[in-house]
């Protein structure tokens, strides 16, 4: 069965249609308390349709294939009740071309992943014995294919892979959890590297410091910068701006942040977490200024928001959500950053982002994994200790940002961050 | 079903195996402001196959029912490939049992059209309630989840579970000043339950305004009462966690830390978990490895007592498997999960409690929650002061934290007013995330808590 064979059927009794397939076969191998716990392989299809009738929308999901008749009609019932669109289906444009398959993934054996788990292990172990490891690899080979009533009709390939290792070191009724993972579409990670990344992070640990009740700089690596980032997130998707919900509605051009700040979505990237040449709306992936120099340029835009915003796709459906978020290099080495902290934080990652009232901006987190700076010089971990502010109000208190940008996680490119002053709450 | 499961068992070459076939029918319908956002259905139907091989276990998860035979024998290879030492289930007597979903009004009678008419009804009611509320997230949901479960022993089980729930939350604004207020309501016995909330509607609109003009709370240390919902997420957030067998039976440091017999409270203070509730989202008659529930006292009289199983870990612990390993759909092999946890009543009043406090802070609901074993935060959704033995102004942003063990000793009142959690949520671990789980407490008091917060 084909998606456009499903638009057809839909057709009989919409005047609109979309109808996707999603087929994933992956594979992931796991270690728990340093041992080989579990290999796992899963299959999944599903399709979606969504359907317009009479102006107004409806949708349905199955994952069982022979099922066509009931997608069909339980969208067709929604669609009675829906709510009225805003758009039309897109007619077929190019899309771009950006690397989202990369071969040497779908011939990655289950033997090799159990390997390369070992090896990260192995030598997490060599440097401190008594850290309890877990870890995982994992690849993925999905197909996704989409037809509408337009006469668009796409489809893509794609794989992923993913390495990591994460511990757990126990003193007393201190637990230390840290770890290092990273994924891609592209099977180049290299599990050495991913390991040392680890050991970094135990190793910045081994000693606690002390911190003051003060404000005082904080650094946030790669990873941590999704403290600041939560709230942007939010902001700039468009579905919040229609509804009125984001602080950014209707600033366009405004100075949001320091000059030296810019943000980017950018599903072009080659082998991205996030990457694909079209959304899940059949609109052609583009490059989406946010912030510019610091000023408010886009807002990340699906068909609905678009039409109702009297504005453009910008290629973020279904849900206006970023893709790739990208922060612009700055000028500064990371340890230069470091070096010229009196006494300041480096925070990691956090727990608790995102329970209080993130479309502000406010955040109020306890740092999870995170080192106190003294004298220029990182000396140890700290405990129990809050970090609070506002994303907005940092972004105006820049000092410093990294002059080489990395990927945290699969979807952030960004160099580490030095605000000059947040408040740290500590015991 | 069963003979399909059986059939594809007979051919499983392992020390163990077992399949889970699920079906899935779910609805939706969701508002944001004055638009319906989302109506939709879906069907989803797949499964998982498990094998454990000396110790090692291999999944497989399918949609495609017809490979379930392929789909054995893979989980079984997967196994073998990773077992390497000896496998280890607690013994359970192979059990053959239906339990079929108990509903008053069968949510899927109900048509759509009914559905939607409610969250409009609901919806009107938060945005009309107060001029300054801006937007508002209304959303209704429903599943019911039917499960067959067989394995190498013998067991065959065939239950079904229904979950309905409805969210409630509104957006308030005033210049840069934007608020939440949340409500919500769950639940297990059919469509009824999500009728009759015109009044939380009321109170999601105006806690969200009523937050508006709250100070944030200044950061410190304080002497807290928390709210029988937020007493409830402290027993599963803060001590649940760690009562899960799966952070500590290959682990010899959380062995020592989580010694049974430790004191780790005041004797007033209790704590269970218990997957026999009757009506909490988190009962089950049997958890996903087919093993009967029952209900475990983690902590008694302060002390250290029990803790929660899957086979594998009650074995390798030499305890008695107590039911509490779960799954949240076929894509996923069941991990030890908490069932319905709660602090059990203890004999003070709430006006007790209040009456010596000079300076302190009463904390309200939640609106999230994490941990990372030592550490827990969550946030109360609002909170008041208490000044001189009294609750005074409303606050707001107010984030709870600290180390387990030291706020558990902290513990100084237990009140006598236990009450179970009627709101939605759920759990998240390992990626699976919501799993329904019931949350249950009294009022409680504790001294010394950090609550974040900029300084004053």
């Amino acid at each position: 069965m084909t998606v456009r064979d499903l638009v057809e059927m839909a057709m009989k009794r919409a005047d609109g249609a979309q109808a996707t397939m999603n087929r994933v076969e992956s594979a992931n191998v796991s270690f728990e308390n340093d041992r080989l716990k579990t290999i796992k392989s899963a299959q999944s299809s599903s399709i979606s349709l969504r359907v317009v009738v009479d102006g107004k929308l409806g949708s349905s999901l199955t994952t069982d294939l022979e099922d066509r008749q009931g997608v069909v009609d339980r969208a067709l019932e929604a669609a009675e009740f829906g709510s009225p669109v805003h758009f039309r289906f897109p007619g077929p444009r190019e899309v771009p071309a950006v690397k989202v398959f990369d071969e040497a993934v779908t011939s990655v054996t289950r033997e090799e992943m159990v390997r390369l788990g070992e090896e990260m292990i192995s030598m997490v172990k060599e440097y401190n014995p008594d850290i309890l490891l877990g870890a995982g690899v994992s690849r993925s080979v999905s197909r996704h294919e989409l037809a509408n009533s337009a006469g668009t009709v796409l489809s893509e390939e794609a794989t992923a892979f993913s390495l990591g290792v994460h511990g757990q070191l126990v003193r007393g009724t201190d637990i230390l959890w840290a770890g290092h993972g990273f994924g891609w579409k592209k099977r180049e990670i290299d599990e050495k590297d991913v390991a040392a990344r680890a050991i970094d992070l135990f190793r910045k640990a081994e000693r606690t410091a002390d911190v003051r009740s003060v404000d005082m700089p904080v650094i946030f690596t790669p990873e941590g910068v999704s403290v600041l980032l939560l709230a942007l997130r939010l902001g700039f998707n468009g579905k919040n701006v229609v509804l009125g919900a984001s602080p950014l509605g209707g600033r366009e051009g405004e100075q949001i942040a320091n000059e030296s700040f810019s943000l980017t979505d950018d599903p072009l990237l080659d082998y991205g977490g996030g990457s694909a040449a079209y959304d899940g709306e059949g609109v052609p992936h583009r490059v989406t200024p946010l912030v510019e120099k610091g000023k408010v340029k886009n807002f990340l835009y699906d068909l609905d928001a678009a039409g109702r915003a009297g504005r453009e796709s910008t290629g973020n459906g279904i849900g206006c959500g970023s893709t790739n978020l990208v922060v612009a290099e700055g000028d500064v080495p990371f340890e230069q950053m470091v070096r010229e902290t009196k006494e300041g934080l480096l925070v990691h990652n956090v727990i608790g982002l995102g329970q209080g009232n993130p479309l502000s901006g406010e955040f109020s987190v306890n740092v999870n994994l995170g080192y106190k700076i003294e004298n220029g010089e990182v000396v140890g971990r700290v405990k129990n200790t809050m970090l609070a502010g506002n994303t907005y109000e940092a972004l105006n208190n820049i000092a410093a940002i990294g002059d080489k940008a990395e990927w945290a996680g699969g979807r952030l490119l960004t160099p580490p961050v030095k605000i000059a002053k947040l408040s740290v709450i500590s015991r | 079903m069963r003979d399909l499961i059986a059939e594809a068992l007979d051919k499983a070459r392992a020390d163990y195996a077992e399949v889970r076939l699920e079906k899935v029918d779910a609805s939706g319908v969701s508002y944001r402001g004055e638009k319906l956002d989302d109506i939709g259905s879906s069907r989803t139907v797949g499964g998982i196959a498990r094998a454990v091989v000396n110790g090692g276990w291999g999944t497989a998860t399918f949609n495609d029912l017809d490979s379930i035979g392929r789909r054995v024998a893979e989980a079984c290879e997967s196994a073998r490939l990773a077992g390497k030492e000896k496998t280890c289930l607690a013994a359970v007597d192979p059990v053959v049992d239906e339990s079929p979903a108990v509903m008053e009004k069968d949510f899927r009678a109900v048509p759509l059209s009914e559905k939607k008419a409610l969250v409009e009804e609901y919806n009107d009611i938060v945005r009309g309630c107060h001029e300054k509320i801006e937007t508002t997230n209304v959303a209704y949901n429903d599943r019911f989840r039917s499960v067959w479960f067989g394995n190498t022993e013998g067991t065959f089980l065939h239950d079904e579970r229904p979950d309905v729930g409805v969210s409630l939350s509104a957006t308030a604004r005033d210049g840069d000043n934007v608020q939440r207020g949340f409500e919500s309501q769950a639940g297990v016995s059919g469509f009824q339950v999500v009728e009759g909330l015109q009044e939380k509607a009321r109170a999601a609109a105006r806690r969200a305004v009523d937050l508006l003009s709250a100070p944030p709370v200044t950061g410190g240390r304080y002497t807290v009462i928390i709210n029988p919902r937020l007493a409830g997420v402290f027993a599963h957030e803060a001590f649940g966690h760690l009562s899960e067998s799966d952070f500590v039976y290959e682990n010899e440091r959380m062995k020592e830390l989580m010694v049974m017999g430790k004191r780790l409270g005041p004797e007033i203070l209790n704590i269970i978990d218990d997957g026999t509730v009757p009506g909490q989202r988190g009962t089950r008659p049997y958890d996903d490895e087919g093993v009967r529930t029952r209900k475990t006292h983690l902590i008694r009289k302060g002390v250290l007592s029990g803790r929660l199983h899957s086979r594998e870990t009650a074995a390798k612990m030499g305890e008695e498997p107590t039911g509490n390993a779960r799954a949240i759909g076929h894509q996923f092999q069941p991990v030890v999960r908490m069932t319905n946890t709660c602090i059990e009543a203890g004999d003070s009043s709430f006006e007790e409690m209040l009456s010596d406090v000079k300076l302190g802070l009463y904390a309200l609901d939640m609106v999230g929650g994490q941990t990372t074993m030592e550490m827990f935060t969550f946030s109360a959704a609002y909170g008041y002061m208490i000044r001189d033995g009294k609750v005074a102004e409303m606050v707001r942003d107010v984030v709870l934290t600290g180390n387990v063990f030291e706020t558990l000793e902290h513990i100084e009142m237990v009140g006598s007013d236990l009450a179970w959690s009627t709101g939605g949520g759920g759990c998240g671990k390992g990626g699976q995330s919501p799993l329904p789980v019931g949350l249950g407490g009294p009022h409680v008091r504790i001294r010394d808590v950090v609550v974040g917060g900029r300084q004053g």
